[in-house]
């Protein structure tokens, strides 16, 4: 589902320039649970803006679904962020002026649906990751661990192929991580959304079935699970309607 | 249509954000507001001023030809029968009325009421330059050669001030000659339309032939000629012309036709308006640029939440448009209540100059469109920055 060969990003700064990524090569399958581990500095962040369609190799080649995603334009690569993938940050990111149902609606505001299509489906979604009461507040009304629940939410309401997750517990105590974590589980075994974790917490790696580490710009494996096996017709299973 | 959902998603958003962001918003506006408010009402002014300058040189009547004679070889300058004559004798002339005119001293019972002028004329005269009479009568044809005279308002004025009563039937006295008064002129509003001035307020009146006969070397200083109906207005001056040529080859003689100061008023006052809109016009750039700092600010204030929503898959064209919609929002309402205002003070300029209120619709909607071009224009380079924000950085937050 997600290949990346070879790829190596480097940030020119004046005369300096920094090698982030070393030739990562990296597969990730359809309903894969995967954590990439590495101290600050590492790349993490690098690798995942790549993988995440935010930021371009500087060399090497990135295909998401068989499609090299290096030569596509920007407004191409904002319609397939859009659609194959989901974003969840450390920092929430909701939008503070927006409710949380707003916040949900707006990957499919950009896709172009229509606003009651877009809240009715942003409804069903808020209702699966048990924010149903909270649809009307606004961020600041909402705890950390709602919050994140509300960025899942927004993450999932697209029905991406690949849900990224950045440090999605760095900001929550242990209890909301803990549940916050097990939500991505259930998601991932459930409903086999295929999804990557960026974390330095030891203790999150751990949870999932794939664990990468990230050293010097180029990737380890450490662990691969034999206990999840790929399902090849997990990608088409719809998200929205199903039991999570 | 995906595009509507998202402009929108849009406008909601513009809407939210200047409504959040008051201060800033009220601060554009206003900028906004006093650039389209200036524009309305300064074009509106000039418009008014037109107006009213216009109706100014129409009081006498857009046919009237104005001879005035410039002096020359001829000292006499034209003869007064050659004068009278030339209505008679020009098909495009229908009526002309010389004048000879002079200074002098007027005197009353024995006193002295002050100074004015003499003015020697025809009975054409009153018609052609719209003397009001109050009571009594006007020069006649009949009176040629006559100690008749016709006053104006201050000097019936001043007779009754030296308790004259009524001075109709009474004998003036003007340079030590006696003339009884046969008419009185209301007060006369002076036309500022011609090239010559006829200040009847302080006047006396009398028979033309009277005038040579007192003071034979005076020539005939103007002629106030009416040109017929559906005559163009050169030809009238270039027959008269030809025709005073003739009569009198070695004067020379002015002539200014009332269409003529009418056109060259049209310029001068055109010239005028454009100045005046040029002036709002630079207001109204200067709400331009408050209106593209207060964008520049939003935009800079808002670099995480744009980088959001390119994450999650706006376009930068959707970015971009969701600025400029905030932009042309705000200069159009700020357009709107402009208009309000410049109308207001319009209003209230011509309410105490007296002059006539009038709406320039060219210049509201003049206004209102370059209120949304100057939002479009000046939002353009902030929306711009906005789609052009790197995600990556803005997702920092630094």
């Amino acid at each position: 589902m997600l290949k990346l060969d070879g790829v190596c990003r480097s940030y020119r700064l004046g005369p300096v320039t920094t090698k982030v990524l070393r030739g990562v090569n990296l597969e990730v399958s359809s309903g894969d649970l995967m954590s990439i581990m590495g101290p600050s500095g590492s790349g993490k962040t690098t690798l995942m803006n790549i993988i995440g369609l935010l930021d371009r190799p500087s060399s090497g080649s990135c295909l998401l679904e068989g499609r090299d995603v290096s030569s596509l334009k920007d407004d191409e690569l904002s319609t397939l962020r859009n659609r194959r993938i989901g974003f969840v940050f450390q920092a929430f990111h909701l939008l503070p002026q927006l409710s949380a149902m707003e916040n949900v609606c707006l990957p499919l505001v950009y896709r172009g649906t229509t606003r009651p299509a877009a809240r009715r489906q942003a409804g069903e979604i808020l209702e699966r990751v048990g924010m149903a009461q909270r649809t009307g507040h606004r961020p600041g009304q909402l705890s950390g661990g709602q919050k994140q629940r509300v960025a899942i939410a927004r993450a999932l309401i697209g029905g991406p192929a690949l849900l990224l997750a950045d440090e999605p517990t760095g900001a929550l105590d242990v209890e909301t991580a803990t549940e916050v974590m097990s939500l991505l589980q259930r998601l991932n075994e459930e409903n086999g959304v295929t999804i990557i974790i960026i974390t330095h917490d030891p203790s999150v790696a751990a949870q999932c079935t794939r664990q990468v580490r990230i050293h010097e710009g180029r990737l380890v494996e450490v662990v691969q699970h034999s206990a999840s096996p790929v399902q090849p017709d997990l990608e088409s299973r719809p998200i929205v309607g199903g039991q999570l | 249509m995906r595009i509507f959902p998202i402009l929108a998603s849009n406008g909601r958003e513009a809407a939210g954000s200047l409504r959040r962001n008051r201060l800033r918003t009220l601060l554009g506006l206003v900028g906004v507001m006093i650039g389209v408010s200036s524009v309305i009402a300064l074009v509106s002014l000039g418009e008014i001023a037109r107006y009213e300058a216009r109706k100014q040189f129409e009081s006498l009547g857009t046919d009237l030809v104005v001879i005035r004679y410039n002096g020359g070889s001829d000292v006499e300058g034209i003869a007064i029968e050659d004068a009278l004559r030339l209505a008679d004798s020009l098909p495009s002339i229908a009526e002309a009325a010389p004048r000879i005119t002079g200074r002098g001293t007027f005197r009353f019972g024995g006193k002295e009421l002050g100074q004015g002028s003499v003015n020697g004329i025809a009975r054409s005269f009153a018609s052609v330059s719209k003397l009001p009479l109050r009571e009594g009568r006007f020069i006649s044809d009949l009176d040629i050669n006559q100690y008749f005279c016709v006053i104006g308002h201050q000097i019936a004025e001043w007779m009754r001030m030296e308790g004259g009563g009524d001075p109709l039937g009474r004998l003036v006295e003007i340079d030590e000659v006696l003339f009884t008064v046969v008419g009185v002129l209301d007060h006369y509003e002076e036309s500022y339309g011609l090239p010559v001035q006829i200040g009847a307020n302080e006047s006396i009146f009398i028979p033309i032939t009277t005038a040579r006969r007192i003071n034979s070397n005076e020539p005939i200083d103007v002629i106030i000629a009416v040109s017929t109906p559906g005559t163009d207005h050169k030809v009238a001056a270039d027959d008269v012309s030809t025709y005073l040529h003739s009569r009198s080859p070695g004067s020379d003689f002015g002539i200014t036709t009332a269409k003529e100061l009418i056109a060259q008023m049209e310029r001068q006052m055109e010239i005028f308006a454009l100045l005046l809109s040029a002036v709002g016009g630079i207001s109204l750039v200067v709400g331009g640029i408050g209106v593209m700092n207060i964008m520049l600010v939003s935009v800079a204030e808002r670099r995480v939440e744009i980088a959001i929503r390119r994450a999650l898959g706006a376009r930068r064209r959707d970015i971009r448009s969701q600025f400029l919609i905030e932009s042309i929002m705000l200069t159009s309402a700020g357009g709107v209540l402009g208009t309000v205002l410049g109308l207001t003070a319009t209003w209230a300029i011509s309410h105490f100059t007296g002059w006539g209120f009038l709406i320039s619709w060219f210049s509201v909607a003049g206004g209102l469109g370059t209120a949304a071009t100057v939002g479009l224009f000046f939002g353009f380079q902030p929306a711009h920055q906005a789609a052009r924000l790197d995600p990556i950085a803005g997702l920092q937050g630094n």
